[in-house]
């Protein structure tokens, strides 16, 4: 069996070059590489085309300059560092590119997509709560809009079976996501905070059966080791992502750990099965509608504080992190809710700012010093 | 025994040597902070006129934005515990704290006990904080010590924008030469700072015993606009740039308070 550390030195070394993972997929099986833009794309339809999904988080501490004339300088992070990758010609070696737009940003991204890749681009139904089922199927034939454009595309027939075949993976690949969470959880003190993010990003780009695979062999290293000694503070951290690496080691450095974490490049992909549908379609659709607990998946109810406080009181943590990443108007609007909710409850609770072309972190690190010492 | 604590912001370094955690036994400030020789002529200073040396302190904190920089220190807390800290020690009633340095500016909210509920403080922006007065008074030429002055001239304010620095200095530019009297955009400039470190405390609640810290509280204009925009009375904590060195050198001593003397 390999070591904890050889296992996590491959994953990192795969969420660390994803020009590398995706050219070792074509090498490997002549097939080549659809890119996945944030967030909630129904992926199984492409793997069961037999393509490599691959996620667009754009670069840490990437320096953005071309993007800056063709987006305002109020679009996120991620969407300044995916357009200048883009204007780079990044991913023109994508055989598509499938977006969601579940906000204004992705709305308008992917009315100006400059890459040299066919894009396909569908949308979430708003009314998935309150019209449950008008929502299943409006979802499902946007489903169905990305299945036939990559066919086109690709050249390749998708099959039921295959489309059900992928859906089983992936839920085999989030339950063993779920189990190295908590498996972390259990020994905070082992892996260290961006190894834990290594690990969960590497799944965006390798096929998820390869990534279970690995991550198998990791949970089983993880069981086998010792508890490591740990005196910190556990904490439960919500936002988009939690990047750059820096971040996470200043995190680190004032004794956090993370026991779970609500991160819509994270988590939120893993945290729920598809369930079995006769139709795999409309088994996507129905997962998605009843997706809970992001503030880019309309719901009135807002649920994700109350979601926020039962992980805190479920993994024993000590606080709540709020990881706001910087110009996400969803993410701001709820911003307010939740702080209620955790006053209400008496959860300790703070908010960082999150923008992944920052490479300074001094304001940062004063932040969560102060918490820490307060906690 | 005495401890020591200093504050090494990012426009001035403060030191303050405390005995027995109860009394201050000299206090200095430097205005010039981390990266230059703020930190080196602050200690130099504080053992000026006084019958100590280094060799007497028994422990010390650093705090501030150079806080990491601070060689001899033994221990480094962030500046928000040390305000916190040293807010409490001089004023027990306090229960939120403004805090504006030279590019941070803070809302703390404490309990009865002097600990920490909740802070909140700007981000990467110098809209609101000293630095945002300290570019204002340039253009206006008017030097920084009587902004506060000019500030109670003004028959009324002058919009100025809280939202960035650069583009409220254009602004200022331009009031000017639409003939605007320096004195009402002085009072506007105030009512910018007031206005962003108002929505600061807003965050983490308004409460009657309000301090407030920094530098900026040395500016009587933008604390009468900080008053006047919370409609609350607000106690300037006395010699405010040194409370975070004042906080520093009470932790310092609570390090060390259970060792015997020497």
């Amino acid at each position: 069996m390999s070591t904890i550390f050889e296992l996590i030195s491959q994953f990192k070394a795969i969420a660390d070059d994803p020009k590398k993972a995706m050219d070792d997929f074509k090498k490997e099986t002549g097939k080549g590489a659809v890119g996945i833009m944030p967030v909630y794309c129904p992926e199984e339809i492409v793997h069961a085309a037999g393509y490599l999904p691959i996620g667009m988080w754009g670069a840490q501490g990437k320096q953005i300059s071309k993007a800056r004339t063709l987006l305002p300088p109020f679009a996120c992070s991620i969407m300044q560092s995916v357009m200048e990758l883009q204007l780079e010609g990044a991913y023109d070696e994508l055989d598509a590119v499938i977006f969601s737009v579940p906000c204004d940003t992705l709305k308008c991204m992917s009315q100006k997509w400059k890459g040299s890749a066919p894009q396909i681009v569908f949308t979430h139904p708003q009314n998935r709560k309150h019209a449950q089922t008008a929502a299943n199927v409006f979802c499902r034939a946007e489903y169905a809009h990305i299945k036939e454009e990559l066919e086109d595309i690709l050249g390749v027939k998708i099959t039921k079976k295959a489309l059900q075949n992928s859906i089983a993976i992936y839920n085999e690949n989030r339950a063993a996501c779920r189990e190295f969470s908590d498996l972390v959880a259990a020994n905070p003190g082992l892996i260290k905070l961006r190894d834990r993010h290594a690990v969960i990003k590497a799944r965006w780009f390798m096929p998820k059966e390869k990534h279970t695979a690995m991550l198998k062999e990791l949970n089983e290293a993880i069981k086998a080791a010792d508890k490591a000694p740990f005196n910190g503070k556990k904490v439960v951290v919500s936002g988009i992502t939690l990047e750059p690496y820096d971040v996470l080691d200043i995190f680190e450095e004032n004794g956090f750990a993370i026991v779970w974490d609500d991160l819509a490049q994270e988590g939120r992909n893993f945290r729920q099965d598809v369930e079995y549908d006769e139709d795999p379609l409309m088994a996507l659709a129905k997962a998605w509608n009843a997706f809970d607990g992001c503030s880019l998946a309309t719901d009135a109810d807002k649920p994700k504080g109350g979601m926020l406080i039962d992980a805190l009181k479920k993994y024993d943590a000590d606080a709540v992190i709020v990881c706001m990443m910087k110009f996400c108007d969803p993410e701001e609007f709820d911003y307010p809710i939740l702080l209620l909710q955790f006053e209400e409850a008496g959860v300790k609770h703070i908010q960082v700012e999150i923008d992944q072309e920052s490479t300074s972190f001094e304001q940062l690190r004063t932040r969560i010093q102060t918490f820490a010492e307060v906690l | 025994m005495y401890t020591l604590g200093i504050d090494i912001g990012s426009s001035s370094s403060k030191a303050v040597i405390m005995k027995d955690g109860k009394e201050v036994v000299s206090s200095a400030v430097i205005q010039v902070g981390t990266g230059t020789s703020g930190p080196d002529r602050v200690m130099g200073e504080v053992f000026k006129n006084i019958d100590l040396t280094p060799e007497d302190i028994r422990f010390t904190v650093a705090t501030g934005y150079g806080r990491f920089s601070v060689e001899k220190a033994d221990k480094q807390i962030s500046e928000i515990s040390c305000h916190a800290k040293g807010i409490y020690f001089l004023h027990p009633e306090a229960r939120t704290i403004i805090d504006i340095g030279g590019q941070d500016a803070k809302a703390i909210r404490l309990d009865a006990k002097g600990n920490i509920g909740q802070f909140v403080m700007n981000d990467k922006c110098a809209a609101g904080t000293g630095r945002f007065v300290d570019v204002m008074s340039r253009v206006l030429e008017i030097p920084l010590s009587e902004m506060g002055n000019v500030h109670f001239k003004a028959t009324e304010w002058a919009f100025v924008s809280s939202t960035c620095t650069v583009f409220a200095e254009s602004e200022v530019i331009s009031l000017l030469s639409q003939g605007v009297s320096r004195e009402n955009i002085v009072a506007g400039v105030h009512q910018s700072v007031a206005s962003k470190a108002c929505s600061l405390v807003y965050r983490v609640g308004v409460n009657d015993d309000i301090v407030m810290c920094g530098g900026v509280a040395q500016n009587p204009g933008a604390v009468d606009a900080i008053r006047k925009q919370l409609n609350k009375p607000v106690i300037v904590a006395q010699n405010p740039q040194v409370t975070g060195a004042l906080g520093a050198a009470l932790f310092a001593y609570e390090n060390v308070k259970w060792l015997p003397e020497d």
